[in-house]
């Protein structure tokens, strides 16, 4: 019984709620864990991640984004590059993509699955027999997530959760707080449980903002959340779920969802 | 008489730095791809690298000798025991460290001053 017991609580990491609570009862609850472990930080500076944690990181933050420049425009040129067939993929997205990433994920309910900005972008290349990016390239994708997110800057994260999404929802939230790999980490292990506290040098972000900066920039390429994930992963001892898994494309899901109302700040300078 | 004295005020100069330098951090203690312990754990100073970690607690030699040798090599081996909720990984249980490497981390643990 004690192996039992000890299994349960080695499974899940500090669960917040019942396993069907809502989705907005798990923002809140989550919301006032963050708030009663980090009293000094302003939700306003959630966004900022690490950065909100450390002066240091805080100043570096807007004095390197010009580390983004290049890596922007080589995401506007393929943005706007034109098809075989005369089109583009600024002519699959309302607005040419500006101020849509905010919405991203969406949640499709014909195929009952999590749709990310990545997927979209393919989807419009694939219905224009273009050649698909990988989610996890920084040269092809994850340009182009730069130069879109970064038409959306300052937009509030507004995810929506309509029928049906509730469940990859909560799919997202029980990976969020399983335990898994060789170091029997959580995600939640460090950003719940260690949120505010440093590992290494670096301060701990919680889980609330985390997908309003992506991609960051490092060492002038554009590293996607799905890809900075898989490299958490593998510091866990675990074996990274690919780019584009329904496993990423719920935790993704999850976190932006904890996200909304968030400013969106593409691009930041990252180092990590 | 006199150059005893001086001799046994140089030798005891030279035993206080010396000591400290002999208890160095075994390999697995920094290794990212084996302890790792430096990243949440600070030492105390003048032994091993600097650092703000602070996602474990500090460790010192009282801390270490306050719960001997037995819980220092259990807890390493697998935390959870103690605390199914914490953070730290379970190195022996999980196969991360080999058992003499875990014993080479007890004794540079119980050294700490």
């Amino acid at each position: 019984m004690r192996c039992l017991s000890l299994l349960v609580a080695a499974a899940f990491v500090a669960t917040p709620l019942a396993f069907a609570a809502t989705p907005d009862a798990v923002r809140s609850d989550i919301a006032a864990r963050v708030k009663e472990k980090l009293p000094d930080l302003a939700p306003s500076d959630y966004a900022l991640g690490a950065a909100a944690l450390d002066p240091e990181l805080r100043a570096r933050v807007q004095d390197n984004a010009a580390a983004a420049a290049p890596v922007v425009a080589s995401g506007k040129a393929l943005w706007t590059r034109k098809f075989k067939d005369g089109r583009s993929l600024s002519g699959c997205f309302p607005n040419g993509g500006r101020r849509v990433a905010q919405t991203y994920p969406q949640y499709d309910a014909r195929l009952k699955r999590v749709i990310t900005l990545e997927m979209a972008v393919n989807q419009c290349l694939k219905a224009h027999n273009e050649t698909l990016y990988d989610p996890a390239e920084p040269e092809t994708m994850g340009a182009v997530t730069a130069y879109v997110r970064s038409l959306a800057d300052g937009q509030r994260a507004a995810v929506r959760m309509p029928a049906g999404a509730d469940e990859r929802f909560e799919q997202g939230r029980r990976l969020y707080f399983t335990r898994m790999g060789q170091r029997n980490y959580a995600c939640a292990s460090c950003h719940m449980q260690g949120a505010g506290k440093r590992f290494g040098e670096v301060p701990i972000s919680p889980p609330i903002g985390q997908a309003t900066h992506w991609p960051v920039i490092r060492d002038g390429k554009a590293v996607t959340l799905q890809a900075r994930m898989r490299e958490c992963l593998e510091l866990m001892g675990a074996a990274p779920f690919p780019a584009g898994s329904e496993e990423l494309n719920d935790l993704e899901f999850f976190l932006s969802y904890l996200s909304n109302g968030q400013p969106l700040a593409a691009n930041p300078y990252r180092n990590w | 008489m006199r150059g005893t004295c001086l001799f046994a005020a140089i030798a005891a100069a030279l035993a206080v730095p010396c000591a400290a330098q002999t208890v160095a951090p075994p390999p697995s203690f920094l290794a990212p791809a084996l302890g790792y312990c430096i990243a949440c754990h600070q030492l105390p100073e003048n032994i091993g690298p600097r650092t703000r970690a602070d996602l474990g607690p500090a460790l010192t030699g009282e801390r270490m000798r306050t719960l001997g040798r037995t819980k220092v090599r259990e807890i390493i081996e697998d935390p959870t025991k103690a605390n199914p909720d914490t953070v730290m990984p379970p190195y022996g249980r999980h196969r991360i460290l080999e058992a003499a490497e875990i014993q080479k981390l007890v004794e540079f643990l119980l050294a700490l001053p």
